[in-house]
């Protein structure tokens, strides 16, 4: 089961940085706030979703998929 | 996953199929602009879409795919978001593809051959019409006393070979034709069959009650002390340059590097796309429409003017002081109101004006200064930007400020209650009875505060 939810959180990456990247182009062509002030938040997504798949990664070596 | 793939791609390609639809139908439908302004919220619906379609199948305990966006998929975002931010920049009209601008190639090749022209002097009337028919090369336009006009000059031929060049020469004659009270002046660039360019540079002096009718291209075109009025169309790349002229001036540029126009006693009226826009002491109204991307200046005009370019619009009755419209920026001196002001992605410094202000800006930091403790009716709306109003400590006026996400700094002290709201903030009041000032912005703050040193 919990492989399952790391397959999940892995699959659910991809999705969640393309609105990320989205809304970061929204507010900078609102003039808000420029794209090259909020990108780092991009990695910050990424580092959060990598925790997160990390959690539920079976104990085992071999049983998890490959992060 | 091979066995059933993903719904995101074709959903994508059916949602792109309906917009090129409607675009297809619709053609006021400006796919263009949409796609520039938008495409961030096209990632983030296909986002969403691969979001839900990843959480269906996990509660579902269907398979799950390895990536919920593929290579290729990022391969298509990144395309886009080049795409879509290049065409936000584009669409700009001050962008820099716009400055470069496309010579002929003709140019750069090839030999220059130099000629001279015949020297052609007539006498003419006093107050004649002088005609230049379309052509290519710089114009040297002088007004004298008396009725005599003469032309000399000297034509520049790019070409291959000489022989080329001498061909060119003798089609392309210098004709002076008097028609009555017409003096016309043909240059003939467009008899040439060989691939040569020819660049005639004129100088003529004409009578001073002269009017001017000219178009041309590539060159300047200089005229100075004319009584009449001047008219003058150009073709890319053209520098214009008036001064004295005792008439009215009806430019219409196709792409004017420069327009400079000094001490004009009639109208000017200034038509189309250019870059740097010059006027000064100007004796009639103004009027400027098209799109000018470089700086445009305007310096004592005593009638009324109105402005139209780069998504700016300014109506003034008269301008003593300076008005100065740069990319991203307008500041201004000593204005004389009723002054009406609408600016994109433009901060606005105006430091004394008279009169009612309606100033629209969408995106910028505004400041005012009115000039006299008579200040007329003020309404500034910005939608993201700070407001900073500094008014004469005598005046007398009932504000109304608000800020919907922004603080208010209060400097002008009692009589004006501050109220908070949300994220927001409110500023109201009134000092003795005067005319209504409202300040509104979406995002920024507002200041108010007594300005120093007012009579």
């Amino acid at each position: 089961m919990n492989s399952r939810v790391a397959l999940f959180a892995q699959a659910i990456r991809g999705p969640v940085l393309l609105i990320t990247v989205g809304i970061l182009f929204a507010i900078h062509q609102a003039g808000v706030l420029p794209f090259y002030r909020t990108w780092p938040l991009l990695l910050i997504v990424v580092g959060v979703m990598k925790l997160i798949e990390r959690l539920y990664v079976p104990q085992s070596p071999q049983g998890g998929p490959k992060l | 996953m091979k066995s059933r793939g993903s719904v995101t791609g074709p959903l994508v390609l059916i949602l792109v199929g309906v917009v090129f639809l409607v675009h297809a139908i619709t053609p006021d439908f400006r796919l263009a602009d949409l796609l520039a302004h938008y495409w961030p919220y096209a990632l983030i619906i296909w986002g969403a879409i691969a979001l839900v379609e990843v959480v269906i199948r996990f509660l579902g305990n269907g398979p799950i795919p390895k990536n919920g966006v593929s290579g290729g998929g990022w391969a298509l975002v990144i395309f886009i978001a080049i795409i879509g931010s290049s065409a936000f920049e584009f669409q700009r009209p001050d962008n820099w593809i716009r400055q470069i601008g496309f010579q002929s190639g003709m140019e750069a090749f090839g030999q220059e051959h130099e000629y001279p022209v015949q020297n052609i002097a007539k006498t003419v009337s006093a107050e004649p019409v002088i005609i230049i028919e379309d052509f290519r090369g710089d114009a040297k336009i002088i007004g004298a006393e008396g009725s005599n006009f003469s032309l000399t000059g000297q034509k520049v031929i790019r070409s291959f070979d000489a022989k080329d060049a001498d061909k060119a020469n003798s089609q392309t004659p210098v004709e002076v034709v008097t028609q009555g009270n017409t003096v016309t002046i043909r240059c003939h660039q467009d008899r040439i069959d060989s691939r040569s360019s020819v660049t005639t540079n004129l100088d003529i002096s004409v009578p001073k009650g002269s009017r001017i009718e000219a178009s041309g291209s590539h060159g300047t075109i200089d005229v100075s002390a004319i009584g009449g009025d001047v008219q003058f169309a150009g073709g890319n790349s053209s520098d214009i340059k008036l001064e004295d002229i005792g008439g009215s001036v009806k430019l219409e540029t196709q792409g004017a590097d420069s327009i400079r126009c000094d001490n004009v006693k009639g109208a000017v009226e200034l038509h189309g796309r250019g870059s740097d826009v010059d006027l000064e002491n100007i004796a009639g109204q103004v009027t400027i429409g098209g799109n000018f991307t470089g700086t445009v200046s305007l310096r004592a005009l005593a009638k009324p003017v109105h402005l139209e370019s780069m998504r700016t619009q300014l109506d003034a009755r008269q301008v003593p002081g300076y008005f100065r419209l740069e990319r991203g920026s307008v500041d201004a001196k000593n204005l004389i109101g009723p002054l009406k002001l609408t600016a994109h992605s433009t901060d606005i410094t105006l430091d004394g004006f008279t009169e009612a202000l309606d100033l629209d800006v969408d995106r910028g930091d505004v400041e005012l200064r009115p000039e006299h403790s008579a200040m007329g009716r003020i309404a500034v709306h910005t939608h993201s930007g700070d407001i900073d109003l500094a008014v004469p400590s005598a005046a007398h006026f009932a504000l109304s400020a608000n800020t919907e996400n922004g603080d208010i700094d209060n400097q002008f002290g009692d009589g004006l209650k501050e109220s908070s709201e949300g994220r927001g903030a409110k500023l109201e009041g009134s000092v003795g009875s005067g005319p209504d000032v409202n300040l509104v912005t979406q995002h920024g703050s507002i200041t108010v505060k007594k300005s120093s040193g007012d009579v």
